[in-house]
């Protein structure tokens, strides 16, 4: 019965993510002079994220990266970056993880080279005037997101 | 697994193997069936079960991205790896469920190991603090609390005061009630977007102290066995 109830709660949840339509319309697409601007007329300290919807660990940090601009968004700004990915994918990707901070789409890589990404999810830490202040490679957990936000803010 | 977080688990395997040493668990344990087998085989279906329970809950399906299970990073829910570690221990115990006695000082002692491996995953640091003993990160002007080493260190504490009740269901409770207090205790200096569960640590302080206090009570009132 226990088996049947997760097996049940699984499908559930299937079918929850499937059913989401994109929102918001396509991602403003950038380049990696352009984002370099963006981050230089920040007048708020930035948390950067970039994503692609096919990359797997950038979906286990998606909710967080949510939840933290909900938190925090008065106080920080959240910039996501749908690197090296389709806006059609991109774009569902915001929609299924209710992703409501700015995103913008760089379909080959530019950004993410300029910035100095090896990797996807690369989370950056950017003081206001686009100095970069720390960077997390990998997936980024509560405790490290919450903490490098704490340290950007008390610069 | 990353490898820091494979150092981490390998630390609080190092705390469940000292505590299965600890004076007053290791005559004890050497009469069980292969303790080690049981705690560590319990903490692996807990950290499964909570990184499961994580991806459901943030909308992340292991149907459709079972993969998403390895990474330990991403989250795995507190909460559900307990409860799911400890079903597990009852189970293998459930002919004699007061061994859960014998394994709890080891269960806090690899708890504690755990917390310790925030040197191995660099995440000791909590919030910002202005006494002395505060730890300043490279680059950073701010000092703040080694959270994760002062829970490592009152649960290695705790681990060994929990050797010492021999009324039965008492070292479990205390166990159960230690962990959850030195979370709880804690929580408030460590970096968090969410807060916690600390609904969570509140119930596990008021069950195992219930626990610990009823069992107490049993055993004065039992007769003595001839």
């Amino acid at each position: 019965m226990t088996v049947g109830a997760i097996a049940f709660g699984l499908i559930l949840g299937g079918c929850g993510g499937e059913d989401v339509e994109p929102a918001g319309g396509a991602l403003p697409v950038t380049n990696a002079g352009e984002f370099e601007q963006l981050l230089a007329d920040s007048e708020s300290p930035m948390v950067v994220n970039l994503w692609a919807s096919w990359c797997i660990p950038c979906r286990s940090e998606a909710p967080l990266l949510t939840e933290a601009h909900r938190q925090l968004g008065d106080e920080i700004r959240f910039i996501g970056v749908a690197t090296e990915d389709s806006q059609v994918d991109a774009e569902a990707f915001v929609a299924e993880f209710s992703m409501t901070f700015e995103n913008y789409f760089d379909r080959s890589g530019e950004v993410k080279g300029w910035i100095g990404s090896l990797g996807l999810p690369t989370t950056f830490f950017v003081a206001p005037g686009g100095e970069i202040v720390s960077t997390v490679f990998g997936v980024i957990d509560e405790r490290r997101l919450a903490l490098e936000i704490d340290e950007l803010l008390r610069r | 697994m990353e490898f820091t977080l494979l150092g981490a688990a390998l630390t609080g395997a190092l705390g469940v193997w000292l505590g299965l040493r600890l004076p007053g668990v290791r005559s004890r344990a050497e009469a069980l069936d292969r303790p080690w087998d049981v705690l560590v085989g319990a903490a692996a279906i807990g950290v499964f079960s909570g990184r499961l329970v994580a991806m459901i809950t943030t909308g992340v399906n292991p149907l459709t991205n079972p993969f998403d299970v390895i990474l330990v990073r991403g989250g795995v829910d507190t909460v559900a790896a307990s409860i799911a570690a400890l079903a597990t221990l009852a189970w293998v115990f459930r002919d004699d469920l007061v061994t859960l006695d014998i394994v709890a000082p080891a269960v806090l002692l690899g708890l504690a190991g755990w917390h310790a491996g925030c040197l191995w995953t660099g995440s000791c640091l909590g919030a910002a603090t202005g006494g002395d003993w505060g730890f300043t990160r490279a680059e950073s002007l701010v000092a703040r609390h080694p959270t994760e080493l002062y829970a490592a260190f009152a649960l290695a504490v705790l681990s060994y005061v929990s050797t010492r009740p021999r009324t039965p269901f008492v070292a479990t409770g205390l166990a159960l009630a230690a962990a959850g207090a030195v979370r709880a205790a804690t929580q408030t200096i460590r970096p968090s977007i969410t807060g916690g569960p600390m609904w969570a640590y509140v119930t596990a302080v008021a069950l195992g102290s219930a626990v610990a206090i009823a069992a107490r009570r049993w055993a004065r009132r039992a007769p003595p066995v001839s």
